[in-house]
């Protein structure tokens, strides 16, 4: 292990990564602080560039950027009460309740550290987690890779959502894009229309960029030309006292790094979950509930460490299985294959190198966030006035062009339109446009493994259960289709003996 | 845009019917077994299931959609810069391998800068530099073959 760190880091100090690493950490910090553009956005806007890089750097970059972009997200947070991600919003009104009452230096300073010790919490859980999982994945049949990813469906319809039925609905979406192209069985066409550029099927890039990119540029369109009130912050002392506040709250620090982790590693579930989840259970066991929503620095080093830690998590089963732990690994999924590599256990003994490299970017990444956070805060309110007109129209070129370098092809940039029109849509309907992603991803798992299965078996439905860690999974699976009935369950144990 | 849950759900019914129906010729592999319409028939199934519980949900809480608000779409900013995007990128599609990139991706960013209230001459200089470096970047750095239309660099 030594040894494969060494020679990650040797790989790493190499001065066109370091570049890489630097440009990556600018462009993250920008994206994150700017509110309207996400971190999935971004890493889907890196796609395009990744593709003309080594597999190395293309990983290292979208590792730097996304931890990144997590912190910068908490500073417009703090200063105009707007979530610079999706993954701050749960503690929005707390920082800048606080920033209210002149306390934005901590707020920020908290943001920071609390963000990179997250991440590092996270960076050594995945480096623990992941070699012994993939021992075990090793073991895996297709029966047990169908139960994996049908557990995958599941955890991000009814963990991952705050509507199962309508994250359903967007899940079986992706998963029928999915199934458009040539089938796995007969090699029959499927809903191709008769286009050539659909037998290949719904090509995964440009679908991402329209998805995360152009949908999210028609949404700020209504608001492109709003200003922000922006409040100034010296950001002279941001660490002044931090160490005390950490100090105090070293057990919800430890706490939120593994549950972070935890519900990154549950297929589906991203950072913003993380955030929301481990909000409420800083509350739940706080001394001072009564200050959440209303300034509680306490819920902000809970929710700040397990979003950060969360992207972690999210590496384990997209390294391990193949199966995205949220939207941006779900990218980084798709990256590995345009690259031609196949992620999942092997990939741990044929390719260790880019597996550790993985590892010490995260915890490069979560260093470096440190300074290059400081600097952030302190450029912050130049980053938000970046006039968001301009900005959207740029970004939208790139979108255009992103999605035309893939395969020089014109009709991608259609799929990159429509794909925008539709996550607009569902998104304004109140349906998650997640989902899509991990359906795209996980259709093929889930359908050529059922079918494989089934061929080899002669159509024998009961060895989907006979075999254990299939049995194990199978349960797993169907326990998770009967969260909805927990809480009922829940609450008619829990009155029984009061009237007794 | 909001529609009514009631409307979106029975869309996605009729989606998961077309679906289905759109397998009933598909082939089957031997001895009768489903193959290639086995995994969308179950998810054109499952969307019309979905879809249908969406709608009854949405009846039941009386979710309408805001009929006022449709009629004056045609007024309402946020819609036509939707609409300008969509025509933007369309335009884009069809005419860049004719006029070529340098004019076409410029033109677009123009357009909607100015939709969006940039002044027009800072909206023009803008778009022509940022569009110059975008052709930079991917047709001389990364050597990705952008159209080149009528002009030759």
């Amino acid at each position: 292990m030594i040894e494969n760190i060494q020679a990650a880091l040797v790989m790493l100090t190499s001065w066109k990564l370091l570049l890489t690493i630097t440009l990556c950490s600018i462009f993250g910090l920008f994206v994150g602080a700017v509110p309207g553009l996400t971190a999935t956005m971004a890493a889907a806007l890196l796609v395009p560039f990744t593709f003309f890089m080594e597999p190395l750097a293309a990983l290292v970059s979208i590792v730097t950027m996304s931890a990144m972009a997590i912190f910068a997200g908490d500073i417009p947070a703090a200063l105009v009460r707007i979530p610079g991600t999706p993954s701050s919003a749960a503690y929005t009104d707390d920082s800048y309740e606080l920033t209210k009452q002149g306390k934005a230096e901590l707020v920020l300073g908290v943001d920071v550290i609390t963000s990179a010790m997250g991440g590092l919490m996270g960076a050594v859980i995945l480096m623990t987690a992941a070699p012994l999982l993939a021992e075990v994945a090793l073991t895996f049949t297709s029966f047990e890779y169908f139960w994996l990813a049908a557990l995958g469906l599941s955890a991000t319809v009814m963990i991952a959502s705050i509507s199962p039925l309508k994250a359903g609905l967007a899940l079986l979406v992706g998963l029928f894009f999915s199934t458009v192209g040539v089938d796995i069985t007969l090699g029959y066409p499927r809903f191709t229309f008769g286009i050539t550029e659909l037998l290949n099927g719904v090509d995964f890039i440009p679908a991402m960029i329209g998805l995360f990119g152009v949908s999210e540029i028609l949404r700020n369109m209504a608001s492109a030309h709003l200003k922000f009130p922006i409040t100034a912050v010296k950001a002279e002392n941001i660490f002044r006292g931090v160490a005390e506040t950490l100090w105090k709250y070293k057990v919800n620090i430890g706490r939120s790094g593994l549950l972070g982790t935890f519900i990154g590693v549950l297929p589906g579930a991203g950072a913003d979950i993380a955030a929301w989840i481990a909000y409420a259970v800083s509350r739940r066991f706080s001394k001072e509930p009564e200050k959440f929503g209303k300034g509680s620095i306490e819920s902000i080093v809970d929710a700040g460490t397990a979003n950060n830690s969360c992207l972690a998590g999210d590496w384990v089963p997209a390294l391990v299985f193949g199966i995205p732990g949220d939207s941006i690994t779900a990218i980084v999924i798709g990256v590995l294959y345009m690259k031609g590599l196949r992620p999942g256990p092997m990939i741990f003994q044929e390719q260790p190198q880019l597996v550790y490299a993985v590892y010490v970017s995260f915890i490069i990444a979560n260093i470096l966030m440190v300074p290059f956070g400081y600097l952030a805060i302190k450029v912050s309110s130049t980053m938000l006035r970046v006039p968001r007109n301009i900005l959207m129209s740029a970004i939208l070129m790139f979108c255009i062009v992103g999605s035309f370098a893939i395969n020089n092809s014109l009709f991608d940039v259609g799929t990159m339109l429509a794909m925008g029109i539709l996550g607009y849509f569902f998104e304004a309907n109140g349906i998650p446009v997640a989902p899509i992603v991990l359906g795209m991803v996980l259709g093929p798992i889930v359908e050529q493994n059922f079918m494989v299965s089934m061929i080899k078996s002669e159509w024998d439905l009961t060895q989907f259960f006979t075999r254990p860690t299939a049995a194990i999974l199978a349960v797993l699976t169907i326990l998770t289709w009967l969260t909805p009935v927990y809480p009922i369950l829940f609450r008619r144990f829990s009155r029984a003996p009061s009237r007794a | 845009m909001k529609i009514s849950d009631t409307v979106v759900g029975a869309g996605f019914v009729a989606a998961g019917a077309l679906i289905f129906a759109g397998t009933l010729n598909y082939p089957t592999l031997e001895a009768g077994h489903p193959g290639p319409s086995l995994f969308p028939r179950i998810l054109g199934g499952l969307m019309a299931v979905f879809g249908g519980l969406v709608s009854l949900l949405g009846l039941r809480a009386r979710d309408v959609t805001d009929e006022v608000a449709w009629l004056r779409l045609h007024k309402n900013p946020a819609f036509i810069n939707a609409l300008v995007v969509l025509a933007g990128v369309l335009a884009y599609i069809f005419l860049v391998e004719h006029l070529g990139f340098l004019i076409m991706g410029a033109l677009v960013i123009f357009t909607l800068m100015w939709r969006l209230q940039v002044r027009p001459v800072k909206a023009a200089v803008v778009a022509i530099v940022f569009n110059t470096l975008v052709h930079f970047l991917f047709a001389k750095v990364l050597r990705v073959p952008l159209p080149l239309g009528i002009l030759w660099w």
